[in-house]
């Protein structure tokens, strides 16, 4: 559907557009993703200091770091839609 | 939070030091020591956090100077780690402060070139937590002058002052010119060039703090002392209590101090002790007050801001509070002090 939007604007303006849906659609994964991983960072960061300081913390540390992870699994939606 | 900026690490640092001072002894632990002699305290630390230092040590030394060099053995460890996991911006503001075992090591360096000590004496006196290399600390127990050990400094904050202050050493042939340069220069680096910004804010208030508190300190034993000295002599740049003029009328006058410290920001947190210091002829409640309030202006601040380098000077405070309370267990078991006696000279919160 929206490709048969997108035609019609096409034939509207008679020119392309400066972005392809699917460029787009590419580039807003790729912008979550930078997202989640710069959260990671930070939660990676003290999951480590947290495990170094008590073994049994490693699942925690593991959880928590790979949370924001679903950022991109979200984002991950947008490819399918267009 | 800006303390992010340049490379710097405060979850990683937060996140081991939030532990550790998880690992600090509770009132329940203390109140279980209170109860033992000095040969049952070294084995209940042989039993928790201290037990590698027990360990290594428990064969040279034994009793009070046992648990003593222990405690300064494992602070030291603890406070290294600090600046070895800290990068960037956070490695300098945590650094300031514990110039502050800088400052203790050369001054005793210092005192053990005067009094003729033997070297091996002096280095069980040394905290290695500040940031002199081994290899300084061990290039200034060899030295064999106080001038070798200001040669031995330079590049450090201290060369320049010591320096200065040599040749007052040399006319009055007391250490307490050279012991006061060391004072300064540690004193001064805690807030110089420290950029103010939203996050560090509040670590300068603390360090501010810091300095009107030990001015306060500074002024009381004057006044008490009755000494002949002129107390900004003393007085210490960059606190916002007062002005060296001030200090100077205020330590004449006790009452007025009081009034008005009274009337400061640190009214409130100190009120109680204040009241106490009017009635009681002995500083040192106050001064324990002073301690416990600059304690739980630090944890506070480590909940306001949970990613500076807050939580990680709470830390260095607990620390060396819970070190300071085990020694003064057992220096009070080993003088006979009644176990009342020894609650009163403790710090907790």
């Amino acid at each position: 559907m929206m490709e048969t939007f997108s035609q019609i604007a096409l034939q509207a303006e008679g020119a392309a557009p400066a972005l392809e849906p699917t460029a787009a659609a590419a580039l807003a994964v790729g912008l979550a993703a930078f997202g989640a991983g710069y959260a990671e960072r930070g939660i990676g960061a003290a999951a480590m200091g947290a495990i170094a300081e008590d073994e049994s913390l490693f699942v925690n540390g593991l959880i928590l770091t790979v949370l924001p992870e679903t950022l991109v699994i979200l984002a991950l939606v947008v490819v399918f839609l267009v | 939070m800006s303390t992010t900026a340049g490379g710097s690490n405060p979850e990683y640092v937060t996140a081991r030091v939030r532990s550790r001072r998880a690992a600090l002894f509770s009132d329940e632990e203390y109140r279980k020591l209170i109860r033992m002699g000095p040969a049952e305290i070294a084995r209940f630390m042989e039993e928790s956090e201290y037990e590698t230092e027990i360990n290594a040590l428990g064969a040279r030394h034994s009793g009070v100077d046992l648990i003593e060099y222990a405690l300064n053995r494992n602070l030291a460890k603890h406070f290294d780690d600090l600046l070895d996991w800290a990068e960037g911006r956070l490695y300098d503001l945590i650094a300031r402060y514990l110039r502050k075992f800088d400052a203790w090591n050369v001054k005793t360096v210092i005192r053990g070139i005067y009094s003729d000590t033997a070297r091996e004496e002096v280095e069980t006196d040394l905290i290695r937590a500040g940031e002199f290399s081994g290899r300084l600390l061990d290039q200034l127990l060899d030295a064999g002058s106080i001038e070798d050990v200001t040669e031995l400094l330079d590049g450090t904050i201290f060369a320049e002052p010591l320096r200065d202050a040599y040749d007052e050493y040399e006319e009055s042939g007391v250490l307490v010119p050279l012991e006061n340069a060391v004072d300064r220069a540690f004193y001064e680096q805690l807030i110089e060039g420290l950029d103010v910004n939203e996050a560090t804010q509040l670590y300068h208030e603390f360090l501010q703090a810091e300095i009107d508190f030990r001015n306060v300190r500074n002024a009381l034993r004057l006044a008490r002392s009755g000494a002949d000295i002129d107390p900004s002599e003393y007085y210490i740049e960059g606190g916002r209590l007062f002005s060296a003029a001030e200090l100077s009328s205020l330590a004449a006058n006790p009452d007025e101090l009081v009034q008005h410290l009274r009337d400061s920001p640190y009214g409130d947190d100190l009120s109680q002790a204040l009241d106490e210091l009017e009635t009681a002829e002995s500083l040192i409640e106050f001064e324990r007050a002073l301690e416990a309030a600059l304690l739980e202006y630090s944890d506070r601040l480590g909940i306001v801001h949970p990613l500076s380098v807050a939580p990680v000077i709470s830390y260095i405070l607990a620390k060396e509070r819970e070190v300071d309370n085990i020694r003064a267990i057992a220096r009070g078991r080993e003088a006979g002090l009644s176990e009342e006696e020894i609650e009163e000279e403790l710090v907790i919160l």
